[in-house]
């Protein structure tokens, strides 16, 4: 009896206590979990914040693209597979090095791979970097701006601003960059001293002026010189170039004497215009390399090298169809290297970055050379 | 090598100039560059960021992308550090 009493007694105790168990529990979990919650949030604001706030930053941009060409008299191929990543590697704002490959496959199936450029960029002031390394040529505006497939409206550059053109494509040395506001202007430069260019002489004639950069300086002296750039108003930029300084023949066939080939006087003359009204992009560019005669020289007459193109681009629909048109001629020493071309083409944008392009070029050149071979061309480009 | 020719000497002598003009090196280190500026850099971006190609998405890149994309664009179109710092803090903001 009295057990039954006692447990009686004692059950709402227990009760009590199981009640309540439950309870406790419950509330230490969601305490618990509510602190885990705020750890979790803590960390993922600290995390996206870090982002912004590292001292070094690395990051992989570049781009991609194959194309089809369609000759007059050849069998169209796709003639194009370029793969161009670039790195950029950031310390505060004192130091970014950035470096673009281009990694092609040639027409035999080898793979090509070229150091585009390789710079680090020494942030002085607002105002002044020193770039140092192989940059891409600073006089005009094509190489430095507007060679990437993305970029280009054309699949094709303009007569005179490719390989054995014109226009200068890379150098080894130091430069400085920067802009300047000049009251309501903006104005931008870039000054550089560099190995410079060498020439190929070929029978007794300089056959091309080579500008893909060199580490070595064979004719001793340097090349300086720079582009002035100036935006009176922001849609429109017009830019000054030049250069001088000295090249001299490297190669030969015949082979050059044990004595080297004589240095010669080396100028460059460049000038570009680019102007945006509504959906109308238009640029034009000129460029002038000449060599002066050496008496002394395995090729001793001067040789002079101008191209020039004007482009015209207009969006119908914003960001999405486009037409151009561009014309451009090269004159070189030499007839089964110029050419006059006319090109244009219609662009669809998948995206800002993401390009197809279809165009067609009325080529003008040395009849029989391939220079002069009017061509249909196709290419998709992709820049991330 | 032969003499240097007056052309380099005069680039050298400028170069060394340069370097004497106030630099970043103090922000470097305490890594305080002058902030950059939202509405400033609405305008700069607009000014500038679609010159020589298509304007690119905000929302394309992450601000640590954006952070050397920028740097990148200030080389290359020599924008002033300003304009760069204040175009990053409006893509930073609407990406
Ligand atoms: C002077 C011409 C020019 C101007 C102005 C310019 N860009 Fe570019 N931009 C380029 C070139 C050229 C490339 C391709 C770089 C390469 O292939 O070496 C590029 C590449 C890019 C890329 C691809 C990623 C990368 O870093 O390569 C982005 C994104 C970009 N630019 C955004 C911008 C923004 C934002 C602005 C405004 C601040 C701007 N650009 C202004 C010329 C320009």
């Amino acid at each position: 009896m009295s057990r039954v009493k006692n447990k009686n007694r004692l059950s709402p105790l227990v009760a009590a206590t199981l009640l309540a168990m439950p309870l406790g529990t419950n509330a230490a979990e969601d305490y618990g979990s509510l602190k885990a919650e705020i750890e979790d949030l803590r960390n993922a604001v600290k995390e996206s914040s870090e982002w912004k706030n590292t001292d070094s930053v690395v990051h992989l941009a570049g781009y991609g693209a194959f194309g089809y060409a369609d000759q007059e008299t050849e069998d169209g191929r796709f003639d194009q597979v370029l793969f161009a990543p670039i790195f950029h590697y950031q310390y505060r704002e004192l130091m970014m090095l950035e470096s673009e490959l281009e990694i092609a496959t040639g027409t035999d199936g080898e793979t090509e791979v070229n150091l585009e450029y390789l710079t680090l960029d020494l942030f002085l002031n607002d105002y002044m970097t020193l770039v140092g390394g192989k940059f891409l040529s600073p006089l005009g505006q094509f190489r430095q701006n507007l060679h990437p497939s993305w970029i280009n409206k054309l699949p094709s550059t303009p007569a005179g601003y490719g390989h054995d053109g014109a226009a200068p494509l890379a150098d080894v040395g130091i430069q400085l960059r920067g802009g300047i506001p000049l009251g309501k202007m903006r104005t931008n430069y870039a000054l550089y001293i560099a190995n410079g260019p060498e020439l190929a002489a070929e029978g007794g004639e300089i056959h091309a002026i080579e500008s893909e950069g060199f580490t070595r300086d064979e004719d001793g002296d340097k090349v300086a010189g720079g582009r002035l750039g100036f935006l009176p108003v922001p849609k429109l930029e017009i830019g000054l170039s030049a250069a001088t300084g000295n090249v001299a023949v490297t190669e030969s066939t015949p082979p050059l004497p044990a004595s080297g080939d004589p240095v010669r006087d080396y100028d460059v003359l460049g000038a570009d215009l680019a102007f945006k009204a509504g959906n109308l992009d238009f640029r034009g560019e000129y460029i002038r390399q000449e060599v002066a005669a050496a008496a002394a020289s395995v090729a001793a007459e001067a040789a002079e090298w101008t191209a020039w193109y004007a482009q015209a681009a207009y969006q119908f629909t914003p960001n999405k169809l486009e037409l151009v048109a561009r014309y451009s001629d090269f004159d070189s020493p030499h007839a089964d290297e110029d050419q006059e071309q006319w090109a244009v083409g219609v662009n669809y944008l998948f995206a800002s970055n993401v390009i197809a392009k279809i165009a067609y070029e009325w080529n003008d050149g040395l009849e029989g050379e391939a220079t002069d071979q009017n061509q249909a061309l196709f290419q998709l480009a992709y820049g991330f | 090598m032969k003499h240097p020719n007056k052309l380099t000497a005069l680039f050298f002598i400028i170069f060394v100039a340069a370097g004497t003009v106030p630099s970043p090196a103090g922000w470097a280190q305490q890594n305080t560059p002058p902030a950059g500026d939202y509405i400033r850099g609405v305008k700069a971006w607009g000014d500038n960021c679609s010159r020589c190609h298509n304007m690119r998405d905000p929302k394309e890149f992450r601000d640590d992308q954006w952070k050397s994309i920028v740097t990148h664009m200030r080389v290359r179109a020599g924008l002033t550090g300003q304009d760069a710092r204040d175009i990053l803090v409006f893509l930073q903001t609407s990406n």
